[in-house]
This record gives C-alpha cells, sequence and structure tokens, in this order.
C-alpha cells in the first residue's frame, strides 16, 4: 500500500516538473527526425538489397538502430530523471516526513524505482511506435525487434536503479546526476581499455553493460545478460535502502 | 455479585528513559514523559534544549540511542508502522514539495497514511474546510507565503486525523488572527481526545492551551507539571530559573 502511494506522488512530482516533459519532447523529436533519416537510407539503398538473397531488412537497418540511439540518449536522460527522486526529497526537508509516515526505506525506494519506470518505458513505447507504424509495409523481423526492446527495457531500468542509487547517496541532484552519469558511462564502456590493449578479459568483459546489451540488440535474448541486469538492479536498489535506513537511524 | 472495572487506559505516549545524540553531543538525556490522550502538553526550552530532537523521536522520523517509546502501550520502535495511522507530525518548517499543489499534497499524505477512494476524499474535503484552505486548493505549494505553508504543514498532519497530534512551532509565521485559531483547533483536537504535544517559545502560548507543561533544559527534563489558567507569571518565572540555574543533568 505505502510503496504504491509513494509511486504515486513521485509519478505526480515527475509530471509536474517541466524538466521531464522538456526531456521526452527534445528526445522524441530528436529520435523521430533520425527516424526519418533511417527510413529515407533504407528506401534509397532498397534497389541494392534486393540483389542479396539474406540482406539486411527493415528492422536491422532502421528499427534496432533507431533503439541503439534511444540507448545512447538514455545516458544522459536518465541521471537528469532520476537526480531529485531522493536526493531532492532530502533538500526540500520531505524525506524525514516519508521516515516519520512509518514508510520503511525498502518501499520508499521501490515506490520510486516504479514512478521512474513509469515514465521510462512509455518513452521506450513512443520511440518503438515509430518503426511499428510500418509494420504493415514493411517485412519487420518481430524476433529481433521483441529482443531489442527486451534489451532496452532492462538498460532502462539498470540505469534507473543506478541513479536512484546515485540519489540516495548525494546531497544534492546535480551531484547525484553527474555521479549516475559517470557511473552508467563507466560501466558501458570498463571493458574498452582492455579490448584497446588487446586483452580479452572475461571478467572485465562481463562486468561491462555493453556486453549485455549488444547481443540483445543483435536478437540474441541470453538468461545470463538478463541475469546480469537483475543483479546490477537489485545491487543498486538494495544500496539504495540501505543508505536510506542509515540515514534514518542516524537523523 | 462482582463489578468489573475496566482498566485505565493506557497513555496515548509513553517515553521512558529516551536518550539520544545528535551531531557528536547529548541531544536528549533520560527523558521519560507520559501523555494521556485528549491533553495537551506544552515542551519548553531555550535554543538546543532538545525539543524538535524529542519531537522527531516521537513522530517517528528519528530512533532514540536508548529508551522506550510507547504510543496506545505499543512499543513504538518495534512497531514503527503505528505511526502510519497514529501519529500526525508537523516539523519546525513545515516540509512541502514545491512542484505539487495543496490538494495533491494532502491526498499523498492521506495516501501514505493509508486512507484511500472515498475515505480519502472526505477526510481532504473536512481538513479544508476546517482549516480555510479552499481558496488555496489549486495553489503550488511554491508559491505559498510562510503563513499559508504552515497552514498546509498542519492540514497534512491532521488529515489522516492521528491519535497523536505532534507540532513543532507550529505558530511560527502566522498572524494573531491565524494563531487564534490554532489554538482553537488545538483545543478541538483534544476535546476529541487526540493526545497533543507541542514544542514552543511562547510562555503565553502553553498558558493559552497547554494542559500540562514540561520543560527542558541541555536535553534533560528539569520540570513537568499541569498549567493553570491565568499562571503565565508564575510559569515564566519557573522557566527563567531553569534557563538561568539548571539542575545538574545526568551523563546520557
Amino acid at each position: 500500500m505505502s510503496t504504491w502511494a509513494v509511486t504515486r506522488l513521485e509519478w505526480r512530482r515527475l509530471l509536474v516538473r517541466p524538466l521531464g516533459w522538456l526531456l521526452a519532447a527534445l528526445t522524441l523529436a530528436w529520435l523521430g527526425w533520425n527516424f526519418t533519416v533511417l527510413l529515407g537510407s533504407f528506401l534509397a539503398g532498397q534497389v541494392q538489397r534486393a540483389a542479396l538473397p539474406d540482406g539486411p531488412g527493415f528492422t536491422d537497418l532502421v528499427a534496432v538502430p533507431l533503439l541503439g540511439q534511444l540507448a545512447q540518449l538514455a545516458f544522459l536522460v536518465v541521471p537528469l530523471l532520476t537526480m531529485s527522486a531522493i536526493a531532492g526529497e532530502r533538500r526540500n526537508g520531505t524525506l524525514p516526513l516519508l521516515f516519520a509516515a512509518g514508510v520503511p526505506a525498502s518501499r520508499i525506494v521501490l515506490g520510486k524505482y516504479l514512478a521512474l519506470l513509469g515514465w521510462l518505458l512509455p518513452w521506450l513505447a513512443l520511440t518503438l511506435a515509430m518503426p511499428l507504424t510500418l509494420a504493415h509495409a514493411t517485412d519487420l523481423d518481430w524476433g529481433k525487434l521483441a529482443a531489442a526492446a527486451i534489451g532496452l527495457a532492462l538498460m532502462l531500468a539498470a540505469l534507473a536503479a543506478l541513479g536512484l542509487a546515485c540519489s540516495s547517496f548525494a546531497s544534492h541532484p546535480a551531484i547525484a546526476a553527474a555521479a549516475a552519469l559517470i557511473l552508467g558511462l563507466a560501466l558501458w564502456s570498463v571493458n574498452l581499455g582492455a579490448q584497446m590493449a588487446g586483452i580479452d578479459g572475461g571478467a572485465i568483459n562481463w562486468l561491462a553493460m555493453s556486453t549485455h546489451v549488444q547481443p540483445l540488440l543483435r536478437g540474441l535474448v541470453s538468461s545470463a545478460d538478463i541475469l546480469w541486469f537483475a543483479l546490477l538492479i537489485s545491487l543498486s536498489l538494495a544500496l539504495a535502502t540501505r543508505h536510506l535506513s542509515t540515514e534514518r537511524e542516524r537523523g | 455479585m462482582t463489578s468489573i472495572i475496566p482498566p485505565d487506559p493506557p497513555p496515548a505516549l509513553q517515553l521512558d528513559h529516551v536518550a539520544r545524540r545528535r551531531a557528536g553531543r547529548v541531544a536528549v538525556r533520560d527523558l521519560s514523559l507520559s501523555l494521556p490522550r485528549g491533553q495537551v502538553l506544552g515542551l519548553l526550552g531555550v535554543n538546543g534544549a532538545g525539543k524538535s530532537t524529542t519531537l522527531s523521536m516521537i513522530a517517528g522520523a528519528l530512533r532514540p540511542d536508548r529508551g522506550v517509546i510507547k504510543l496506545n502501550g505499543e512499543d513504538f520502535l518495534e512497531h514503527p508502522e503505528l505511526a502510519r495511522t497514529c501519529i500526525g507530525w508537523l516539523p519546525e518548517r513545515a516540509p512541502l514539495w514545491p512542484e505539487l499543489t495543496v490538494t495533491e499534497h494532502l491526498d499523498a499524505h492521506a495516501r501514505i497514511r493509508g486512507l484511500n477512494g472515498a475515505a480519502l476524499r472526505a477526510a481532504r474535503s473536512a481538513i479544508i474546510e476546517r482549516l480555510e484552505l479552499q481558496p488555496l486548493a489549486r495553489r503550488l505549494a511554491g508559491v505559498l507565503s510562510q503563513g499559508q505553508r504552515q497552514r498546509l504543514g498542519l492540514a497534512c498532519a491532521l488529515v489522516h486525523r492521528p491519535a497523536l497530534l505532534v507540532l513543532d512551532e507550529p505558530a511560527n509565521a502566522l498572524d494573531p488572527v491565524q494563531v487564534a485559531a490554532l489554538r482553537s483547533l488545538i483545543r478541538e483536537q483534544a476535546a476529541a481526545g487526540t493526545a497533543v504535544i507541542l514544542s514552543t517559545h511562547v510562555l503565553a502560548e502553553v498558558t493559552a492551551v497547554c494542559d500540562r507543561v514540561a520543560i527542558l533544559h541541555e536535553g534533560a527534563l528539569q520540570h513537568e507539571g499541569t498549567v493553570e489558567a491565568g499562571d503565565h507569571a508564575a510559569l515564566e518565572r519557573r522557566f527563567f530559573e531553569i534557563a538561568m540555574n539548571p539542575r545538574p543533568a545526568q551523563a546520557a
């Protein structure tokens, strides 16, 4: 019950702040523009590709690259959305009110996390709607598109959990946003240095988010990748909960 | 024939040997207090006496280092969920979400305290009417004056009809008319059976609305007693005696 109350409160706060609308408008306009550019290139190369028996189709050349752009935007958008979730409450002085209402830290964190997903998943759905509007006129690879959508949803959920953890530790929303951006990018490219040095580090590769998103964008759904995201989300939410509980104890 | 005498109900609030350190110093030491239902207790003390820390612990925002807090006879520290329905708290500066309207604040507080649907709407309407917040209902909290913020904070504390009302300097930023209305509201709550604990710097506030008074100094209880009508001079004398020459406090 209290989780749902926190979710509704956070969702309301997200809806009435101009930042959420501004981010949605700017990013969807950008993605819409890119969709038309990708579609234009796809149509221009259609004749050449017709000669290839197993050439790339609409899904490979338009839908998945569009989702790839959403993934890039997410590194900036998610920290901006999550920064105020807990750090903002702390600055307003409203966090003790939630503590005093007997809402456990875990429910505060979970409630806020669900509200963030309530913004991010429609954002993903609206982006997906762009290629889907042409589903009747093209030969969509539904399996590949579904795998890519799952990958993006997991990535957004993981970045949201990471952003929420940063927000729970930070004293100011701007610090939370910067920390979430840096951590997100570091987590994406942690294996890049090893690869550049010619080392195919198994453990470092496993740590990198890119290792787990890219197969999904190619249409390969593996339980190991899903488990990696589940671990990151659980760890981030557990850290946020732990920090809030400690804050409640210390006062 | 044996007569069955019902046992006395437990006090709405009971503090037993409660202590708390804050920022490296003892904020509250070995505090024991009891507050029956329907009574108003005034908490007096100079700045830094431990009033706000005490109220934060009673409200559930802060855990004591030692001691027991009971609400209606139940250990509040073992059952922190009791705070959800039993306590209404107005901190020293009413904390609000600047981007939400007055109505949205009341809805959020009511939902967090477990009200939903028709019960929520009825509670919201009742408190808006009682605190005359109708003209402000659609206004954002971020643009309210200090006095209006304080009234909204009070409305949020009362929306779920708590059994214990915890008010930290509730008359802050209120004009004389609003102060009179606040006093009347506190007495009305007490008459309805709500236990009220309020901290204030204003001695007249205590003599006007409180049944009992407790004076804190350096985190320790220095005086506790009833307040008699027109007892202002005696209370003032006692307060200054304690502020200037407190009893030595025990180490926490």
